[in-house]
């Protein structure tokens, strides 16, 4: 097979101009398609991983963005006695969006001992001693420092807010890294949000044998009697529920994913049609000096397979690329999905450029290698 | 036994209501080294019949047997092989692959064999330097003549050594002049390689230089003679 390669790629270099809009077409196609899937992981990642699965969050009743859930802090001692809490870190929540979009800019402020055993944060610069030790020190997410040209020792400011930059942080929950954290006070204190002794919500760690919605229910039953009334919910539905406008979104994009595979593979066939109709006594000599028809079938399927490979390939490696570079997030109400890129992704890039390949090349292969010989020749 | 064995072959085909037979129950053989010219009007079966030796058509009826192997009872990929190893077709337009060069042209056929890359090399500078084009091997189609074009295909149907070459009207779309060449070449391989060669025109030059001569008409054969190059043939063998 590979004696013919040159004979392949010298006819898809024959029509340049056709085959290099065709590869860009499956590449732009792909691109598409690995940017719609990663922002279907990030949401998948966070309503289902096991973090999400396993830790509650009490919120202020009713209430969605975080700037208007206002618990009292201390509702963390009262949760902490009921059976199946292992602990519970208090989190005051700012945003500079509460409404959809794709540079929001979210602090959690968190008691810093709390934080560092709560998340699995591994610093790749700064400490966490000067984040305990400075009142407005901040630890800011790596997509969000890459995003925002953020470095140690930056000072950053945002409304009312200017934090100094204490670390730079990596987490395995691509989400996190869209997050800045302060300590718990300086969040409460900052001009504006008066809110001395109140948190946005409780986050609730649960031990290995609690049953989640038993626990939820029980926190809402034991806080009902308090000032402010309480939902609690796994973080996976609470984070679900708060991006419900965009779930809905991205359920809906998914169609546009296989829109574009539908787009490639017509595109490719369309191509590779046109090919071979260009080249039916081609075909034919090629099958009168002694190539099989199943031969010509699989250089026709070789042509298909290779512009769609070349573009896949292209579309996959510059989405993951340019995910991976951008550190771009989409978010709402103080919840953000990562746009992350990830071997899944590019696999799926790769083996779905594989097989619109073939797919897109069997009805003119088909054709082709079904070419009566005589007749043909008397066309070309 | 002869090369080529045709017994009662039979072609037809169907047009609306009406069915025409461009050839009906014909015998031929073909002996090894023959040069075999096939003559006649328009739509007397010439082409019908080169296309059936040549095993890319299909007959109706009869048996054709070509170097000991019944080639009408092959599959279609069966047919495929056969003609890989034992065919070299000359076409009257050239038929080159426009995107491959003149070497890569020859070499085509060669590729369907088991053999090796240098064999290959050897091979190909053979049949190019047979005729006459090995200063032209990088280049492609749209950078030859038409004459140039016709022995490139010449090449690239004796490269593989084949039992049977098989022309048709392979000067039809020269100059005269180039035509000669041709002829000049075709003969010249016959004669010198001993090919067995089959070729279909409507040209009385063309025709003289085939060692045996065969007019065909409404799908027989009506006539079957040795030309002057068959008896000066047939003294040589008997002198040798």
């Amino acid at each position: 097979m590979f004696r013919f390669a040159p004979y392949v790629f010298k006819s898809l270099w024959r029509h340049r101009a056709r085959t290099l809009l065709t590869v860009s077409g499956a590449a732009v196609a792909l691109f598409v398609f690995c940017f719609v899937g990663s922002v279907q992981q990030g949401l998948r990642r966070l309503t289902e991983d096991e973090d999400a699965q396993r830790t509650l969050i009490v919120f202020q009743e009713n209430r969605f963005c975080p700037t208007s859930s206002r618990l009292p802090q201390d509702y963390a001692d009262r949760i902490r006695e009921i059976p199946g809490v292992k602990d519970v870190m208090p989190v005051q929540v700012w945003t500079n969006n509460c409404r959809a979009s794709i540079d929001v800019i979210v602090f959690n402020g968190a008691p810093a001992e709390k934080l560092q055993s709560a998340r699995d944060l591994k610093l790749t610069s700064g400490d966490w001693d000067a984040f305990a030790a400075r009142r407005d020190g901040a630890l800011v997410g790596r997509n969000l420092a890459q995003r925002r040209k953020l470095v140690v020792g930056e000072q950053f400011s945002i409304g009312e807010i200017s934090v100094q930059v204490v670390g730079i942080f990596e987490s395995p929950v691509p989400a996190e890294e869209n997050l800045i954290y302060t300590n718990l006070e300086f969040l409460q204190y900052t001009r504006g949000l008066d809110a001395a002794g109140l948190v946005t919500q409780h986050e609730v760690h649960l031990t290995n044998q609690a049953a989640p919605d038993a626990v939820a229910r029980a926190i809402d039953e034991a806080l009902a009697v308090g000032p402010v009334a309480t939902t609690t919910r796994l973080k996976g539905a609470f984070q679900a529920s708060t991006l419900s406008d965009l779930v809905d979104l991205i359920g809906f994009a998914h169609w546009l994913g296989y829109a574009c595979v539908a787009l490639v593979l017509s595109l490719v066939a369309t191509t590779t049609v046109m090919s071979v109709q260009d080249r039916i006594g081609e075909h034919a000599v090629l099958q009168t000096l002694g190539l099989r028809p199943t031969r010509v079938f699989r250089l026709v399927i070789a042509e298909s397979l290779l512009m769609c490979v070349i573009g896949g390939l292209l579309g996959t490696g510059l989405a993951l690329a340019v995910l991976a570079w951008s550190g771009m997030a989409v978010g709402a109400e103080g919840v953000t999905i990562a746009f992350r890129p990830s071997w899944q992704l590019g696999a799926t890039g790769a083996v779905l450029s594989l097989g619109i390949g073939v797919v897109a090349g069997l009805v003119p292969a088909w054709q082709a290698a079904r070419t009566q010989i005589v007749t043909a020749l008397r066309q070309a | 036994m002869a090369l080529v064995e045709i017994r009662n072959l039979t072609k037809r085909f169907r047009k609306g209501d009406e069915t025409i037979t461009p050839l009906d129950s014909v015998d031929l053989d073909v002996e090894e080294g023959e040069f075999v010219v096939m003559m006649g009007p328009s739509g007397t079966g010439k082409s019908t019949m080169l296309n059936l030796v040549a095993g890319i058509d299909r007959a109706d009826d009869g048996v054709i047997n070509v170097g000991g192997t019944e080639i009408t009872r092959l599959s279609r990929g069966q047919l495929a092989d056969w003609r890989a190893a034992h065919l070299g077709y000359i076409f009257q337009t050239h038929n080159l692959i426009p995107v491959l060069t003149t070497y890569e042209n020859v070499e085509l056929p060669l590729l369907l064999l088991p053999m090796a890359r240098a064999e290959r090399r050897k091979r190909v500078e053979v049949a190019l330097e047979a005729v006459g084009l090995s200063d032209r091997a990088d280049h492609y189609p749209r950078q030859l003549s038409g004459g140039q074009e016709q022995r490139v295909g010449i090449a690239r149907a004796i490269v593989a050594n084949p039992t049977v070459i098989v022309a048709d009207e392979p000067t039809g779309s020269l100059d005269v002049t180039t035509s000669e060449q041709i002829q000049v070449l075709l003969g010249r391989l016959n004669r010198e390689l001993g090919m067995t060669m089959l070729l279909v025109t409507h040209d009385e030059q063309v025709a003289s230089i085939g060692t045996r001569r065969l007019r065909l008409d409404r799908g027989r054969i009506v006539e079957d003679s040795q030309t002057s190059n068959g008896h000066h043939q047939h003294r040589l063998s008997a002198t040798n």
